[in-house]
């Protein structure tokens, strides 16, 4: 069930009605059913998947909480991971590997078996939900209360179900341990939320896609102008589309008076590509890489060099997840993964130049202009590593680069006279105002604003958002990106 | 009542309120926009009798592209009204003559047959849910009790009637200020380049299910209660085949089958069939893969169509019918 379709507009409230009139003490019972329903909608087969991973980490979970012996539980937590990552892996990979290997024609007449199968929606996430779970309970995070129902909740949550947040344990099962329940303020909170969110999705997000769609179809024909817009665009339709999720997927969960963590902090207004990832993007995966990888590889403590290779393993390992998400499996996402980690090792590099150069200057360093320089950079670099994640293969992506790069000087003049569409300029109308929007946020959250604001204002508002999505919304139930693996 | 649920259902209400004004305002403006949707047609058909209405897919549609509707109304002194709609079949063709004939009358029907709308739910059931013929259908309680009987035993999905009485494709249409036509209109004076790989993405795109001949006959049962409708109301039926490039044809899938099931049902009804599907060879008379443009369609128009149209039959020698010599160019 997509989060945009009609059929979600009536399970919501039919959810939440049955969710406020059963106890507390039951409701994770109507929030499973729910999830169940939810993901089962499509494809009832897919809940065998989450039925297995659910499974596997409980009886490990299990095992690890009553095992003493080091070398059990370490051979138990290794079995489960092997299981869940695994089969990501290998649902992920283990085809398009073979093919390469036969295509590389090593070994003549070679036939590799295929799996033919490819993950359910939202694999992705919810194993690596279940991964966490798992080490948390191996190194004493999570208080291993064995309770299979909440376990079931914690992997198969439906707000969550498809693209994340990537939850942890320690903060989602103590919520549901404590009693769930929803307030008006939640529920205020979830509706802005929610509102929010779809204005991202299918007002932004989808009319951009549209355009992005068709030049990178055609990169071999599309003018440089063109690939340049679609370029910008594409940076804006994969946020609005993955963030809009995500404030969808937090709104619902308010109405449950549950809280999921924050994913993203308005992530085109960094002033580095280590704020951009650090802090901003997808901050659940980022700190899931911090802490179940990055970390372990010995983080930031075993020396420069040490930190480096770290660092760019963590970022290809992130391509690599990445891989398949809505544009297919291929070794663009590993070359985006390598920009991404040679981004953080030039900043590793230069920073302290910066901070002497900041010491020096300090006046400079603290300019507003330095501060939109950095930022206007830092979106520049990000939107390249981005042509590598929506070409369609490596070849289409240094092509898009090359194009706009042989025209870069005459860029202004051709922009000059460019014939822009009305759909464009609207895409750069909806982006203007997405930016102003965001630039009012950082300051001061815009709902703490509204919450503030006179009723007539406040409402005043509310409709406005509801008509843009209705006026200019496409309905089409069009998927998000990030959940189409 | 508590403040907030007072607040909550002031702001329902005030936003109901401010739906239903839009809604109006984007009806008022589909009467302002409205072309080609065959539901605007009747709801703007100045006359209540016709001599001929035409019922098909997209191909029947050229017939009223630009101003060839009054082209054929000339040549023939006929009133004739072309209530095609692209990509629809029996089941939807059904609904559309059961539309007309509450306020109309016509004394002839002349339906195009394609085999594509008779394999797939896609151009009969589906198509009640399309958007683009949703927001170009005016609001009518008639409508709305019409298209609720093709939901209760059509099997027509809910969520098509729910889309058209509340308006919401009406003012989610992108397209709000253009005029409704489709877009083959713009191309009827165009003339085809052949291309393989054109036709063969036209043919997969027509026929999304063509190892699902079972549907064929539930959708021959819906063309046989259109024709029964027709029968009713003593309009007399003549079913027709356009012209396609033998390219095209050939590549049609199970079109023998098709043919002979079609045979069975048009013979049972004494309805006859005019094959005019070989008749024009040439790219020339084309303005994409399988649409005639209006130099096909004047041709088709002057050898075939005109006795047919004068007589309500097949076989009729041109000259027997022509009774002006006037060219379409002199329009």
């Amino acid at each position: 069930m997509l989060f945009t379709s009609l059929e979600f507009f009536i399970f919501l409230p039919l959810v939440l009605a049955a969710f406020r009139i059963v106890p507390v003490a039951q409701r994770w019972a109507v929030l499973l059913f729910a999830s169940y329903v939810f993901y089962g909608f499509w494809h009832p087969f897919n809940l065998v998947y989450l039925g297995a991973v659910t499974l596997v980490i409980y009886l490990c979970g299990r095992a690890l909480a009553h095992s003493k012996r080091a070398s059990l539980r370490a051979a138990v937590l290794a079995g489960g991971l092997l299981v869940v990552l695994g089969s990501l892996t290998a649902f992920k990979f283990y085809d398009f590997v073979a093919g390469e290997i036969e295509g590389a024609n090593l070994i003549p007449h070679l036939g590799l078996p295929r799996l033919g199968v490819t993950a359910p929606a939202g694999f992705s996430f919810y194993v690596f939900s279940a991964a966490s779970y798992l080490i948390d309970i191996y190194v004493g995070r999570l208080e291993a209360k064995q309770q299979l129902g909440s376990t079931a909740l914690f992997v198969a949550y439906f707000p969550k179900i498809f693209a994340g947040p990537i939850e942890r344990a320690m903060t989602f099962l103590p919520q549901l341990w404590s009693g769930l329940r929803s307030d008006p303020e939640r529920i205020v909170l979830g509706l802005q939320l929610i509102g929010w969110g779809l204005f991202k999705k299918v007002v932004i997000a989808d009319n951009l896609a549209q355009m992005v769609d068709h030049t990178f179809s055609i990169v071999a024909f599309a003018p440089a102008v063109e690939l340049l817009i679609s370029t910008y665009f594409f940076a804006f339709q994969i946020y609005c589309d993955f963030s809009g999720y995500t404030d969808i997927a937090l709104g619902t969960s308010s109405l449950f008076g549950l809280k999921l963590m924050e994913n993203f902090r308005r992530p085109y207004l960094s002033r580095s590509t280590a704020e951009f990832w650090g802090n901003r993007w997808h901050i659940s995966l980022a700190h899931w890489f911090r802490d179940y990888l990055y970390i372990p590889l010995g983080g930031s403590r075993a020396g420069a060099l040490r930190r480096a290779i770290n660092v760019m393993i963590v970022f290809l390992v992130s391509g690599l997840w990445h891989a398949g998400l809505g544009y297919g499996v291929g070794w663009t996402f590993l070359i985006w993964g390598a920009l991404n980690g040679a981004y953080q090792w030039a900043g590793l590099a230069t920073r302290s130049l910066w901070r002497r150069a900041g010491e020096a200057l300090p006046r400079v360093s603290g300019s507003a202009t330095l501060a939109v320089l950095r930022a206007v950079i830092t979106f520049h670099l990000i939107a390249v590593a981005w042509v590598f994640f929506r070409a369609a293969s490596i070849h289409d992506a240094l092509l898009v680069l090359r194009k706009i790069g042989a025209r870069l000087s005459e860029l202004p003049s051709l922009l000059a006279i460019y014939p822009f569409t009305v759909e464009q300029l609207t895409g750069f109308g909806l982006i203007a105002f997405l930016l102003g929007y965001e630039i009012i946020d950082e300051r001061r959250p815009v709902f703490q604003r509204l919450a503030a604001a006179p009723v007539a204002v406040r409402w005043g508002a509310y409709y406005l958002l509801i008509f843009a999505l209705l006026l200019l919304g496409r309905w089409q139930a069009k998927e998000f990106i990030y959940m189409q693996f | 009542m508590k403040p907030l649920q007072r607040s909550a259902l002031l702001f329902v209400a005030i936003g109901l309120a401010l739906y239903a004004g839009l809604s109006f305002g984007c009806e008022r403006l589909l009467f302002r926009n409205g072309h080609s949707n065959a539901l605007f047609k009747i709801a703007t058909a100045p006359v209540a009798d016709y001599d001929w209405v035409i019922l098909g897919a997209s191909h029947a549609m050229p017939l009223d592209f630009s101003d060839f509707n009054a082209y054929m109304q000339h040549e023939t002194g006929l009133r004739i009204i072309n209530l095609a709609s692209p990509g629809t079949g029996s089941l939807y063709n059904r609904f559309v003559l059961a539309s007309f004939l509450r306020a109309h009358r016509a004394r002839n029907l002349l339906y195009v047959v394609d085999s594509f709308a008779f394999w797939s739910r896609a151009w009969n059931e589906d198509r009640f849910a399309d958007a683009k013929l949703i927001r170009g259908t005016p609001f009518a309680p008639t409508t709305v009790k019409l298209m609720w009987d093709y939901v209760r035993d059509d099997g027509v999905s809910p969520r098509a009637l729910l889309d058209y009485v509340a308006g919401f494709s009406k003012i989610n249409n992108r397209d709000r200020f253009q005029r409704d036509a489709w877009e083959g209109e713009a191309q009827f004076d165009r003339v085809y380049r052949p291309s393989a790989s054109a036709v063969t993405k036209r043919i997969a795109y027509l026929y999304p299910d063509p190892e699902a001949p079972a549907v064929l006959g539930r959708y021959l049962d819906d063309f046989a209660r259109l024709i029964e409708i027709a029968g009713q109301h003593d309009m007399r039926i003549v079913a027709v085949k356009l012209p396609m490039l033998t390219q095209f044809r050939n590549q049609l899938p199970h079109e023998a089958a098709f043919n002979e099931s079609l045979m069975r049902v048009l013979t049972e009804r004494a309805v006859p069939l005019c094959d005019f599907s070989a008749e024009l060879e040439d790219p020339k008379f084309y303005f994409d893969t399988d649409h005639l443009n209006r130099a096909g369609l004047t041709q088709l128009f002057q050898r075939r169509l005109k006795p047919l149209l004068m007589t309500s039959e097949c076989g009729a020698r041109p000259e027997a019918a022509i009774r002006s010599s006037s060219s379409h160019s002199a329009l």
